[in-house]
């Protein structure tokens, strides 16, 4: 996008006021949305965004300036503006920017344009006549489709060049579905870093089945009772509980600042024996994949938690910078408009010892989680909140009637700790899961199924 | 500097052709954003970008592209694009561009000059007094960070039945995120303290102190309490959560896509009389107001809940021409950004303060709970009307606060909710979450609170 004398011009400009380290993020993004509702598809957008971010390192002072514009001028000018807050001269000259490899490589089969729009758009009016046929309950079906091109360049005044070229597809599907003045709703959706193959593995006709299915059973879903008792979580998506409730807690920022309750905890034993806990950028296809970070670092597999015990944190550029860590590939930035932070990639509980069918067997009384909207976590506290949107009772090892609106609250560290039961049927969720954290990223998550035996459950029947 | 609403216009001219409407929007912003941590900065960011939308409308069939890339041949690239896209849409009678409408004019306050102005290190001593103020109001304060930021932005609309509009606004903010410890008590909690307004000079370093040190110490060595349905205060930040829920369900979409738990309910009564919820796009120095909305709509003031009565929805100009009869735009078309297509959306939208202060409503509570954190994702349904949150805060007994409490849930129906509010306060503060949003403290009664196993729970 932009020439490697014109990065090194632009390098040399940001550091001439005396900075550490200088660095130019370049973005070309290209997307396509299309949804329905009320079987019109009445979503088609197409969009560009392109630019181009500096950021400069002056000590613990980072400064940015962005630009939509990229022509050398007007990256000069962000590089000025950038710069404008040292007060020296430079320090060091540009090394070389010799371009970086990586084994790491996520090849599209099916590039977005083997497919037209036009069919595209069918898939989706199939989507809904799939849903609406599956009973006359269903009253809304909103179907969607995204695919998003994002390329990546970024040059150091470290010498780094790397670039990557990220294709994302996702697909997702919500049904609402109305009984007596009673409504539900209910979504599915898969994707991934991916190209159009994507729908030769998953089938969104079998999305939309299973969507109303789960909206039409949720009509007659009781009350949630309130209190507290135990929870056995689903495998797959269920593992947003271990990023809300512990994984937001591991990111470095939290870590150096001494707000998150597992600072300082490194070789601690932070949870049962049984669990194995993993942040790895490099997994084929999945949606929080990397060749190259946002801080141009390598993607990597990091365990953080290894049989119990706490073995690293997520680890970006200028938390690693601070700290005198080094970065595990965790810097992730929304766009050329913001500075990247520690976030998480796919992270998943690793599979445990435990037949998934003896957890829901051996508990007596619960609720079994099958679906749920995302989570929230308060990281002082580790406290943690997520709704679930398809949930059971448990009764005598059982799983019976459907329960509506159950809240699960919790602390993050205590529930690791107190995890007693880990399924051996490890899977990562269908591929949609977005993570905000003042930005927003893409990100995966995983689990075996999981018994928490004691979680404060919010309903409205006590 | 370019004529953006001259380009705008000449986008427009371009992308109409014989029975095809189209529309162009131009967003140019020029924003700071920084952080102070241990009273240094840490972070610094200003910059400025810009963004054009094209919609056309070709037989009810619609379009949308959107660049960054204002070069000729990128205008062209995005018109195409648009045109491509309306030919697969399915047409709708019902979508067309708003008719020509005067926009009044009158001063909202939006924008304030002085922010121009307003050097780099004025914000950054404001970022850090309001850092230095939660220190200073608590001890336990262990960590704060504060973040300030603004934005100056031009917003030009042209269409092609005629409409050609510009205005600017000014927003500015400031906000600590603050972590409390206590040794003795062995817990740490975190907090938060906002403040914004479209006028720099409006922001209070000391009241976010204040705020954020007041949250985050709160619910110091909270406990749970036996599960049990009782009396709750929800917060103004707290309640204008479930405020948000409710302007979701009362746009006019969600109730003619089935995606409201208020269908069917128009004209009947919902709530308490206590209850009057109101949405002003014309509200002075609102920080969603505007001339007019994301079509070219003038904005206005609507009543949708009096005294408890559910008397009418926010419209866009397809959501009114769908109902048909005498359904008009309230001015309520919103997008995020020039990447959206506008959709309804609520601007200042709140519930009508009362006339009693916090303390007072307090004092008038036995046995309750008072609530000044929810954490909830999908716990707040307009579809269903479920309402389920986790939340810390402080028991009142006898008209007094007393023991922190955390790890409870609260759980009711936005259908029970309404019903169940008996006190709304004096104190309405507006927030900048999805637009602009808020409410007074409010008493509500009869809520579960799920905390420890019940054994003897009180009869409800």
């Amino acid at each position: 996008m932009i020439s490697k004398e014109t990065a090194s011009k632009v390098l040399a400009v940001a550091m001439k006021t005396g900075a550490d380290l200088a660095e130019i993020y370049v973005e070309d993004t290209t997307e396509l949305q299309l949804a329905m509702q009320e079987s019109k598809l009445e979503q088609a957008i197409r969009g560009t965004d392109r630019g181009a971010g500096i950021r400069v390192f002056f000590g613990n002072l980072v400064t940015y300036a962005y630009t939509d514009d990229l022509s050398e001028e007007s990256l000069l000018r962000a590089a000025e503006a950038a710069g404008a807050a040292g007060s020296g001269s430079a320090k060091s000259q540009i090394i070389d920017l010799t371009t970086k490899n990586s084994a790491l490589a996520f090849p599209i089969v099916k590039p977005f344009d083997t497919m037209s729009i036009a069919q595209k758009a069918e898939i989706l009016q199939k989507v809904d006549e799939k849903a609406r046929a599956y009973s006359p309950h269903v009253i809304q079906v909103m179907p969607g489709y995204v695919e998003k091109h994002r390329q990546m360049w970024l040059y150091n005044s470290d010498g780094v060049a790397v670039e990557d070229d990220r294709s994302y597809t996702e697909f997702r599907v919500g049904v609402t579905a109305q009984k007596e003045g009673v409504l539900q709703s209910a979504f599915e959706g898969f994707g991934g870093r991916v190209g159009l193959e994507l729908f030769d593995t998953k089938d969104p006709y079998q999305a939309a089945h299973n969507a109303a299915e789960s909206a039409v059973k949720m009509l007659d879903a009781r009350p949630c009772p309130a209190g507290e008792m135990p929870v056995v979580i689903c495998n797959g998506w269920g593992g947003v509980l271990f990023h809300e409730a512990c994984g937001h807690q591991m990111e470095a920022d939290f870590i150096t600042k001494g707000s998150s309750a597992y600072t300082g905890r490194v070789g601690e034993t932070v949870a049962n024996p049984i669990i194995t806990a993993i942040d790895d950028g490099t997994i084929p296809g999945r949606r929080g994949s990397l060749r190259f970070d946002d801080d141009g670092v390598e993607a990597r597999k990091n365990v953080l938690i290894d049989k119990g015990v706490l073995v690293d944190y997520m680890w970006d550029l200028v938390e690693a910078r601070r700290a005198g860590h080094h970065s595990t590939g965790n810097g992730r930035r929304q766009s050329f408009r913001h500075m990247p932070m520690p976030r998480m990639t796919n992270t998943y509980i690793d599979a445990g010892p435990h037949d998934p069918q003896e957890i829901i067997e051996s508990t007596k009384k619960g609720i079994y989680i099958k679906n749920m909207a995302g989570g929230q976590a308060d990281i002082a506290r580790g406290d943690y909140v997520f709704n679930a949107t398809e949930a059971y009772l448990i009764e005598d090892g059982k799983l019976t009637a459907p329960v509506r609106s159950a809240t699960i609250a919790g602390n993050g560290p205590k529930a690791l700790e107190s995890i007693d039961m880990v399924g051996t049927d490890l899977a990562l969720d269908p591929g949609v899961g977005m993570c905000g954290k003042g930005q927003s990223a893409r990100v995966s998550v995983g689990q075996p199924t999981v018994r928490i035996p004691l979680a404060n459950v919010g309903g409205t029947d006590n | 500097m370019t004529d953006y609403l001259q380009l705008a216009k000449e986008i427009v001219q371009r992308a109409t052709r014989d029975g095809v409407q189209a529309e162009a929007l131009i967003m140019d912003d020029v924003s700071t954003t920084l952080r102070v941590d241990g009273g240094e900065v840490e972070q610094l960011s200003q910059s400025g970008s810009k963004g054009l939308g094209v919609r056309v409308i070709d037989g009810g069939k619609v379009g949308y592209a959107y660049t960054s890339d204002f070069s000729d041949e990128g205008i062209q690239t995005t018109i195409n694009a648009a045109h491509e896209l309306a030919q697969i849409a399915t047409p709708d009678e019902f979508r067309a561009l708003p008719q020509l409408q005067t926009i009044p004019d009158e001063d909202l306050e939006i924008y304030d000059p002085a922010l121009e102005t307003v050097t780099t290190s004025a914000k950054v001593d404001l970022a850090k007094q309001a850092e230095r103020q939660t220190f200073e109001a608590d001890s336990r304060i262990f960590h704060a960070q504060a973040n300030y930021g603004d934005s100056i932005t031009h917003v030009y609309l042209a269409n092609s039945n005629g409409f050609a509009g510009k205005y600017s606004r000014t927003t500015a903010y400031a906000y600590v995120f603050a972590t409390a410890k206590d040794k003795d008590l062995n817990d740490s909690a975190q907090g938060f303290g906002l403040d914004s307004s479209p006028y720099f000079s409006e922001l209070s370093a000391v009241k976010i102190g204040q705020e954020s040190a007041y949250t985050s110490t709160l619910t110091l060595g909270g406990k749970t309490v036996p599960t049990q349905k009782t009396t709750v205060v929800f917060d103004p930040m707290v309640m204008t959560q479930i405020i948000g829920t409710l302007a979701f369900a009362m746009r006019a979409d969600s109730l003619q896509r089935g995606r409201s738990f208020l269908i069917g309910k128009q004209g009947t009564e919902v709530g308490s009389d206590k209850v009057t919820l109101l949405d002003n796009g014309r509200m002075k120095r609102g920080l969603a107001s505007a001339p007019f909305d994301a079509e070219g709509v003038p904005t206005s003031a609507t009543r949708l809940m009096d005294e408890g009565i559910f008397q009418n929805v926010i419209y866009d100009t397809y959501s009114a021409r769908m109902e048909g009869g005498e359904a008009f735009s309230t001015g309520n078309a919103q997008r995020g950004s020039h990447r959206n297509l506008p959709g309804v959306g609520p601007s200042n939208f709140y519930l009508q303060p009362g006339i009693l202060s916090r303390d007072e409503i307090i004092a008038g509570i036995d046995d309750g709970f008072y609530i000044t954190n929810v954490m909830q994702t999908g716990g707040i349904s307009p579809v269903t009307g479920d309402c389920s949150m986790a939340a810390s805060g402080k028991w009142i007994k006898n008209g007094k606060l007393t023991d922190p409490i955390n790890g409870v849930t609260v759980a009711t129906t936005l259908n029970e909710l309404l019903k169940n509010i008996s006190e709304v306060g004096n104190d309405l503060r507006m927030f900048p979450f999805m637009g602009s949003l808020g409410s007074p403290t409010v008493r509500v009664d009869n809520v579960i609170v799920g905390g420890s196993v019940a054994e003897a729970a009180p009869a409800g």
